[in-house]
C-alpha cells in the first residue's frame, strides 16, 4: 500500500539523517514547524487552521532538548514497528510501552505531545502510523464498507449490522465505501439522540448515515466523516447540544481545530450546523439553563477567534450572549419522545 | 574562753586527699563507670605528656582486666620520660604534687587527676598503686604505694628494682569500676586522642584481647612548648606581689620589662607615662595601694600586642585534617584557626576542623567534638562554651542540613582552660573564648558553603552526564533501527567532547 510505503520511508529518511550526523560526529538536529499559538494561520484555500512558517529547532546537543529528543526518535521507531508488524496502538498503550525501551515520559500527555511532534516532523498523522486514542465513536446506517486491515481484506461490513453502531476504529477508517443508500450524513453529539435516531428508524426516513461524535469527536471520526462526505458526495449535518461547546464542535468540523493544524484531510468545509441554536432554544420552547461564567467566557473566546468571524456565526454568538441560556439535545423530550424526529429534524434538514 | 578551745577542737581542718574524695565526682570519680573512664584518661594524659616531654613518639597502651564482678585492674603503661625515683612517691601518692603550674600548656593541670584514681582505687578496693618506671638513666624500679589520707602523705610498701624495656612508665590501678558501662566511654576516648594528638599510638587491651590499635597518624612531634613570662592582663595583686619580692631593688620601668610578656622598653614607657609614675621608682618601695593601682592598670591596659603563642601547642593544620581524614574519612573537610589571644592574661587559640561525610547524623547543627589542651572531652557538652558558640550559628545559612552530615571538631588549647569542674568535661563561657569560637566556627561555615556548593555542582555535573550519555545511546539505537542499519553508531566521542568543554546548561 502507497500509504504505508510513504510512511515506512519518512521514518527511515528520519533515522538516516540521524545516523550520519552522528557518524559524523556532529550532533543531530531536528527541523520542526512550531506549534505555538501564534504560528495558527487560516488558510483560505482549504478553509481550515494550518500551521505558519515559524520553525523550532531540536538540539540534540541542548541539555534541555536531549529529552525530548529521545523521545521524538522512540516515537517513530515504535511507529516503524506498529506498521512493519501491521499492528496498531492506541495513544494510551504508547504511553505504557515507552517503559520497556527505557524511554520517560511524565505523562501521556507528555507522550501525545510526542505524538504530534513526528506528525509535524513527517507530515503524516499518526492514524498512518497506526495510533489511534482510546475513545471511540460509532456510525450506523446503509453504507457497506471493504476493509483494507491485514486479515480483513477484501471482507465488507454494512453499518447497520449493529443496532447499537459500529464503532470508529483504524479498520473503519481506512475500509473503501462500497455501496450506499444513504443521502446525507447526520452526527450527533450525544449517545442519547443517537440511540433514539437509530430506534425510530431515523436514519432510514431521512437516508442519514448516523454518526455519534460523544463531544469533541476523535480525528478518525472526522477522517471518516470527511472520506463518505468526499467519495459519496453526502453533505454532512452537525446536530449538537444549544450551547458554546456544541457549537464549537460543528466548527471544528468544518474549520479544523488548532491541535490538529498540521494535518490536512480532517475537516469538511460544508459541513453544517443544524443547532440547537439559541434562536431554536426560544422557538421550541426548550427547558433551559442560564449561561455559566465559564460559558460566557467561552462566547467571549470564540467571538474573537478567526474562524467565527462570519457575521453567521457572529449572528450565532450574539443571539447565545442575549439569551443567556443554553439546552441540551435531549430538552426536545419535553414535547414528546419522538417530537425531534418527527418535528425538529425535518424542519432543519432540506 | 573554755567555749573557744571546745569550738576550735570541731573546726579541724581536713587534708586535701580527705577533701577530694568527699567530693570525688567533682573530680570526675562520682559513679563505677565515670570512675573507669577518668582514671583511663588521667594515666594517658600523663604519658602522652611524659613521651613529649622526652621528644618520643608515644606509644600508649591501655590494659582494662575485670577481675571479678565490678572490681577492674586498669594498667597503662608508655615509652616517656620515666619518673625520676624520688619523685614517684609524691607524684603518685600524695594529692596537689607537682610542677604543673607554670604558664604553658599541658594535658594535666592541678597535679590532682593520677592521685585522685589512687585514691579512689585505694578506698574501694584496698589496693595499692603499683608504679614500674625507668628514665633514661637507669634500670627499671618497681613501687607499691599507699596514700595517708588523713596527713596527705605516701606510704611506701614495697620499693625494689624491676626490669623494664627500656624508658617508660606502667601504672597499675585497681579500682571499684562499672567496665561494660565504660567500655565505649574509653574507647571513643583513645580514638579521639589520636586525632588531637595525631602523632601518638594508642592501644586497647580489654581482659586480654587488643580491642584497638591506631594513631601516628602523623610522624611530625609538636614543638615544645615554651612556658612564658606572666602577660600583664594577669597581673592581679598576688602575682604582682610575688614578682615583686623576687624583683628586689629594680627601677619599675626594668621591672616591668623583666617580669612580663609583651613589655618592651616602649610599651613599659608608654604605659608608665599613661599612669603617670615615675619609672626610675624602685619597686619594692611601692606601697599597697601604689601596687593595687598598678595591678588594675596593668589588667585593662589595651595597647598591648598579641600575646606569645610559643606556650601553646596546637594541633596544626596538616596534623589536625590528616588525623580527622585517618579517623573519620570524610568526603571533605577544612581546617581554620583563631588567635593566639588571651582571657586574663592567659593566652589561647581556637582551630577547627569541619568534615562532610563523617558517618554523623545529618542535623541542622553539625555534630561537634570538643577538645581542650588535645585532650577529647566527652561529658557535660551541654553546659560546654563551644556546644553553646555551636548552637548559636545559624548552620542552615552555610547549606549544613538534613542531608549534609557534618562533624566539627574544636580545639581549644590555653595555658589554662577555664573548666567549670576539677573533673574538666566542660569549659565555662568567658566572653574572649565565646568571640574567637564563634568567629571560627563561622569561618569553617563559610568553607563548608564553598565545598558543599562545589560537590553538589560536580555531583549534579557527573548525573548529567550520565543521563546524556544514556540518552544519546538511545538516540541512536532508536535511529538505527529507524535507517536500518546494523551498526549502532558510537556517541561515546561527541559526549566525552560535550562535558570536557565545559559546558552548561
Amino acid at each position: 500500500m502507497s500509504d504505508q510505503f510513504k510512511s515506512l520511508s519518512a521514518l527511515k529518511d528520519l533515522g538516516t539523517a540521524i545516523v550520519q550526523s552522528i557518524d559524523n560526529e556532529e550532533f543531530p538536529t531536528l527541523e520542526l514547524p512550531g506549534r505555538g499559538t501564534g504560528n495558527l494561520v487560516y488558510d483560505e484555500e482549504s478553509k481550515q487552521f494550518v500551521l505558519g512558517n515559524a520553525r523550532v529547532i531540536r538540539d540534540s546537543s541542548n541539555l534541555r532538548h536531549i529529552k525530548s529528543f529521545t523521545q521524538l526518535v522512540w516515537v517513530a521507531s515504535y511507529a516503524k514497528q506498529l506498521l512493519q508488524a501491521g499492528r496498531t496502538s492506541s495513544l494510551r498503550d504508547l504511553y505504557y510501552s515507552s517503559e520497556a525501551f527505557g524511554v520517560e515520559f511524565t505523562d501521556q500527555a507528555e507522550s501525545d505531545r510526542t505524538v504530534t511532534d513526528l506528525e509535524c516532523l513527517t507530515g503524516i498523522a499518526r492514524e498512518a502510523f497506526g495510533v489511534f486514542p482510546e475513545e471511540r465513536s460509532s456510525i450506523y446506517g446503509q453504507v457497506t464498507m471493504r476493509y483494507t486491515v491485514p486479515g480483513y481484506e477484501g471482507r465488507d461490513v454494512d453499518l447497520t449490522l449493529s443496532p447499537d453502531g459500529l464503532p470508529i476504529g483504524p479498520a473503519l477508517v481506512t475500509a473503501d465505501p462500497v455501496e450506499s443508500k444513504a443521502e446525507l450524513i447526520l452526527a450527533v453529539e450525544s449517545g442519547g439522540i443517537f440511540s433514539r435516531l437509530i430506534e425510530t428508524r431515523a436514519w432510514e426516513r431521512f437516508n442519514a448515515v448516523l454518526i455519534h461524535l460523544g463531544g469533541q469527536p476523535p480525528r478518525a471520526t472526522r477522517q471518516l466523516m470527511r472520506r463518505l462526505h468526499d467519495d459519496l458526495n453526502l453533505p454532512v449535518y452537525v446536530f449538537t447540544d444549544g450551547d458554546p461547546w456544541g457549537m464549537h464542535i460543528a466548527r471544528v468540523i468544518s474549520t479544523g481545530s488548532a491541535n490538529a493544524a498540521h494535518i490536512q484531510g480532517l475537516t469538511t468545509p460544508d459541513a453544517e450546523w443544524i443547532g440547537v441554536t439559541a434562536d431554536d432554544i426560544s422557538k421550541y420552547s426548550l427547558p433551559s439553563e442560564p449561561l455559566n461564567n465559564a460559558d460566557l467566557k467561552r462566547l467571549d473566546e470564540l467571538s474573537k477567534d478567526v474562524r467565527y468571524s462570519d457575521s453567521i456565526w457572529q449572528d450565532h454568538i450574539r443571539d447565545f450572549r442575549q439569551l443567556q441560556r443554553k439546552a441540551e439535545q435531549q430538552a426536545f423530550s419535553r414535547h414528546g419522545m419522538d417530537y425531534v424526529v418527527d418535528k425538529y429534524l425535518p424542519e432543519k434538514i432540506h | 574562753m573554755n567555749q573557744g578551745s571546745s569550738l576550735h577542737g570541731e573546726f579541724s581542718s581536713i587534708s586535701p586527699a580527705e577533701f577530694f574524695y568527699r567530693n570525688r565526682q567533682m573530680a570526675g570519680f562520682g559513679n563505677p563507670s565515670q570512675a573507669v573512664y577518668s582514671t583511663v584518661r588521667e594515666l594517658v594524659e600523663n604519658s602522652i605528656d611524659a613521651c613529649e616531654e622526652a621528644r618520643r613518639q608515644p606509644d600508649v597502651r591501655v590494659s582494662i582486666d575485670e577481675e571479678r564482678s565490678g572490681i577492674v585492674r586498669i594498667m597503662v603503661s608508655d615509652n616517656g620520660t620515666g619518673v625520676p625515683y624520688g619523685e614517684v612517691p609524691n607524684a603518685f601518692a600524695r594529692v596537689l604534687y607537682g610542677d604543673k603550674f607554670t604558664a604553658r600548656q599541658r594535658r594535666g593541670t592541678f597535679g590532682l587527676g593520677v592521685t585522685m584514681a589512687v585514691l579512689y582505687g585505694q578506698i574501694t578496693t584496698d589496693s595499692p598503686v603499683i608504679v614500674l618506671t625507668q628514665t633514661s638513666h637507669t634500670t627499671g624500679r618497681s613501687y607499691q604505694l599507699l596514700i595517708d589520707i588523713k596527713n596527705n602523705q605516701p606510704v611506701i610498701l614495697s620499693d625494689e628494682s624491676h626490669e623494664r624495656e627500656g624508658p617508660g612508665t606502667e601504672v597499675t590501678i585497681r579500682l571499684k569500676g562499672d567496665l561494660n558501662r565504660s567500655r565505649n566511654r574509653v574507647y571513643d576516648y583513645l580514638q579521639l586522642t589520636t586525632v588531637a594528638s595525631p602523632h601518638a599510638n594508642m592501644e586497647l587491651v580489654i581482659n586480654g584481647s587488643s580491642v584497638m590499635r591506631m594513631g601516628r597518624w602523623h610522624q611530625m612531634l609538636p614543638a615544645p612548648t615554651l612556658a612564658s613570662k606572666p602577660h600583664p592582663h594577669g597581673a592581679d595583686l598576688e602575682l604582682l606581689r610575688r614578682l615583686v619580692a623576687d624583683t628586689g631593688e629594680r627601677s619599675l620601668h626594668d621591672f616591668l620589662v623583666e617580669s612580663f610578656q609583651r613589655m618592651g622598653t616602649r610599651t613599659a614607657t608608654r604605659f608608665l607615662k599613661f599612669l603617670s609614675i615615675n619609672p626610675r621608682q624602685v619597686v619594692n618601695t611601692l606601697s599597697r595601694g601604689d601596687l593595687s593601682r598598678l595591678s588594675s592598670a596593668l589588667r585593662s591596659y589595651d595597647g598591648l600586642g598579641r600575646p606569645d603563642g610559643k606556650c601553646l601547642s596546637p594541633i596544626g593544620k596538616d596534623a589536625f585534617l590528616t588525623s580527622v581524614e585517618s579517623v573519620f574519612a570524610p568526603s571533605a573537610l577544612t581546617y581554620g584557626s583563631r588567635g593566639p589571644t588571651e582571657w586574663s592574661g592567659n593566652a589561647f587559640i581556637v582551630e577547627g576542623v569541619a568534615a562532610i561525610g563523617t558517618g554523623a547524623r545529618a542535623a541542622d547543627v553539625p555534630t561537634l567534638y570538643r577538645f581542650a589542651n588535645r585532650v577529647p572531652l566527652l561529658y557535660d557538652s551541654g553546659e560546654d562554651v563551644l556546644t553553646r558558640m555551636l548552637k548559636k550559628v545559624n548552620w542552615v545559612k552555610y547549606g549544613v542540613g538534613s542531608t549534609t552530615p557534618v562533624s566539627i571538631f574544636l580545639h581549644l588549647c590555653s595555658t589554662r582552660i577555664p573548666f567549670k569542674a576539677a573533673g574538666k568535661q566542660s569549659i565555662a563561657s568567658l566572653p574572649e573564648i565565646e568571640h574567637e569560637a564563634l568567629s571560627l566556627l563561622r569561618e569553617l561555615g563559610r568553607n563548608l558553603k564553598k565545598t558543599l556548593k562545589g560537590d553538589e555542582r560536580s555531583v549534579r555535573d557527573a548525573q548529567k552526564k550520565r543521563e546524556f550519555d544514556k540518552a544519546m545511546k538511545q538516540v541512536a539505537q532508536f535511529s538505527a533501527e529507524l535507517a536500518e542499519c546494523d551498526a549502532i553508531p558510537s556517541t561515546a566521542e561527541l559526549v566525552h567532547r560535550l562535558f570536557e568543554v565545559g559546558y552548561h546548561v
